[in-house]
């Protein structure tokens, strides 16, 4: 694979504010990369930097290896879809379409051909003569999606595409968006603050937080070996128990229980440290050989259907998410009550020690 | 039951245009219908030699030429008060609103004390042409009174604000992302300009070219002041015929002549000017 987009150290500030730091990424050809991360970390700003609207204070930005930092946005060959549609209101659907081709100076056949078929590519073909404010959200959302798959642009850049739409829309057109990229195999560079979204979605994922990267992987090593509390936190539900290093491989929690975890390379004995275990890697008295064994007690029990999470409080203000499946074995009802004492227990293996 | 209750709000907006417009309106109908008696009073008749009178073809010249300066001054407006709106709308960020108030409080200043501050200025020894002369740039000044640009000139710096309000207005309601879309999709700014923004501030354009349309073209201080004989419009004539010839019925007519005139005008522009930007393809 030959790289798409690289960024070089890239920062941008506003006056004095510094909205991205230092930034460095290589996107591979065809790849869906999505920028993860809470409101105001950067994201947008990094994309409008791809897309030529911000020009970056420093570093450069390699377009197909030509650098494009200089370069206004009508002469790059990336394209936008914006969170908010930003379709043309005066023309037509088709038209919309048409727009990019026919300021390229296109042929009218061939716009003709080209716009019929990513219309064809987002199920739209029928609405092709339909006004842009007779569309749903869903509709919208498509339009400007052809309008700027038409183009064939080297990379397509994408801003919370899904954010205005409804939790059902949503899930249905992250499937068709995907399947969508895998058909037209154009690489994607999508923003968004929904960690659900990326893992699904993404083939790899930047989590930015303050302006920076702060990990960089595919969806499986960001979600099982986050590099930093912050990531573990802002991916999942991740049960950060504070502790300090007491020797080898040995960490005591703050809630005076001893557990073995492996530790990172350089960690001293006294360190503070964040041990984190995923809720669905704890298991409730039920253990194999191996595991941690902790004593807690039951503070609160949510029935969700295909799980049972259990909150689990360790004493001190210390509190643990356990998810539990129900089985063939047992259902939930008879299980954990709020109050009841509880034996919960983990792998070494699955429990991660962030500084 | 609720339908009443809400017509109800409706009686005194309705009392109050009856009595201010239609009635009038009515007195102005039945006034072009009279004639004046031999002491010069106005007297209501049934005589409709006026309506003959007004369509006679020496006043011809005078109409085209109203719709020509009003024209012209529509043009004009566009010409500078789109650039103004649009950068006020764009890039004036938090002064947006000041600014458009340093615009709009001229514009309290009655029309024609403007208008005769362009005399002050433009007359043949007004300010300009002194300063030109003082200069030495020309021995006995330009003569800028009494010519067909004058007039123009008036209406224009009269009626701009009437243009700038309704475009910036359009220009307000446009999200930015639309002209960046423009940008993304290869439009250069020219043609993103062309292509998108124009198309998309249209119907502040129609608002604004009616508002500054209609009162010019009826328009009579302008051409008072700043024109002559050869600038004559039809609110010329018409306020003559009721402050000079005193002959009220004919400028009754006259009135309604111009009236329907206009009225027919306007709706065929705004239906057709609609229709286009409902199917305007790029
Ligand atoms: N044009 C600008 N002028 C000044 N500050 C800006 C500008 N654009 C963005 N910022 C600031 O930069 C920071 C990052 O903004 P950005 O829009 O990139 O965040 P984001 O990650 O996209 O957030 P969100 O998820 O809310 O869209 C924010 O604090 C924002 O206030
Ligand atoms: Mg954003």
């Amino acid at each position: 694979m030959s790289e798409a987009i690289r960024l070089e150290d890239v920062s941008k500030s506003f006056g004095e504010y510094e909205a991205v730091k230092d930034v460095s990424l290589t996107i591979e050809k065809g790849e869906f990369f999505s920028l993860l991360g809470p409101s105001g970390c950067g994201k947008t700003t990094t994309l409008r930097m791809l897309a030529g609207f911000e020009i970056p204070t420093e570093g450069r930005i390699l377009l197909e290896g030509e650098p494009v930092e200089d370069v206004p946005p009508y002469e790059r060959n990336v394209n936008m879809v914006f969170q908010s549609y930003a379709l043309f209101e005066h023309l037509d659907v088709a038209d919309n379409v048409a727009f990019g081709l026919k300021r390229k100076k296109v042929a009218k056949d061939e716009i003709r051909k080209r716009v019929e078929e990513s219309l064809e590519l987002v199920s739209l073909a029928d609405r092709a003569k339909s006004h842009t404010n007779e569309l749903s959200g869903g509709e919208k959302q498509r339009v400007a999606l052809a309008r700027a798959l038409v183009n064939e642009p080297a990379v397509l850049l994408l801003d919370e595409p899904l954010g205005a739409l409804d939790l059902k829309l949503r899930r249905q057109m992250q499937v068709e968006l995907k399947q969508i990229q895998r058909e037209v195999g154009i690489t994607f560079v999508y923003v968004t603050h929904d960690q659900e979204e990326a893992l699904a979605m993404s083939d790899r994922i930047a989590v930015m937080s303050d302006g920076e990267v702060v990990q960089c992987g595919v969806p499986e090593e960001v979600y099982e070996h986050p590099a930093e509390a912050f990531v573990a936190g802002f991916i999942g539900v991740s049960n950060l128990m504070e502790g300090i290093v007491q020797g080898k491989d040995k960490v005591k929690l703050a809630s005076g229980q001893s557990v073995k975890a492996p530790l990172p390379e350089g960690c001293d004995k006294g360190e503070k440290v964040q041990l984190s275990v995923r809720p669905e890697k704890i298991t409730l008295d039920d253990f194999e050989r191996g595991m941690v064994t902790l004593e807690g007690t039951v503070a609160e029990r949510v029935y969700q259907g295909v799980n049972t999470q259990v909150t689990i409080s360790l004493g001190d203000g210390a509190s643990v998410v356990a998810l539990e499946q129900q089985t063939y074995r047992a259902s939930a009802d008879d299980r954990w009550e709020p109050g009841a004492k509880v034996k919960l227990g983990w792998h070494p293996d699955h429990c991660l020690v962030l500084r | 039951m609720r339908a009443d209750y809400w017509t109800r709000f409706l009686i005194p907006p309705g009392v109050w245009l009856l009595a201010l417009f239609a009635f009038p309106l009515m007195l102005v109908l039945a006034l072009s219908l009279g004639y004046v008696d031999d002491l010069g009073r106005a007297v209501y008749g049934t005589d409709w030699s006026n309506y003959a009178e007004a369509f006679n073809p020496t006043y011809l010249p005078v109409l085209i030429r109203s719709v020509g300066y009003a024209a012209a001054t529509v043009a004009l407006c566009l010409l500078i008060g789109y650039p103004i709106a649009y950068y006020i709308a764009r890039f004036g960020g938090r002064y947006r609103y000041a600014l458009i108030a340093a615009l709009v409080v001229p514009f309290f200043v009655n029309y024609l004390v403007r208008t005769y501050a362009w005399v002050a200025l433009l007359s043949d020894e007004g300010l300009v042409n002194n300063f030109l002369v003082n200069l030495g740039l020309t021995d006995r000044g330009i003569q800028m009174i009494n010519t067909p640009w004058a007039v123009i000139g008036g209406l224009t710096y009269g009626y701009l604000i009437f243009m700038i309000l309704p475009v910036y207005a359009s220009l307000e309601r446009m999200s930015p992302s639309v002209i960046e879309a423009g940008k993304d999709l290869y439009g250069r700014p020219f043609r993103t300009f062309l292509h998108v923004t124009l198309p998309q501030t249209k119907q502040g354009i129609l608002a604004g070219s009616v508002l500054v349309f209609l009162p010019a073209v009826g328009d009579f201080v302008s051409a008072q002041l700043l024109g002559g004989p050869d600038t004559y419009m039809v609110g010329n004539l018409i306020q003559d015929q009721f402050f000079a010839a005193n002959n009220w019925p004919f400028g009754a007519a006259l009135t309604v002549v111009m009236m329907l005139f206009l009225s027919i005008w306007m709706i065929g522009y705004l239906r057709s000017a609609s229709r286009d930007a409902r199917g305007a393809a790029i």
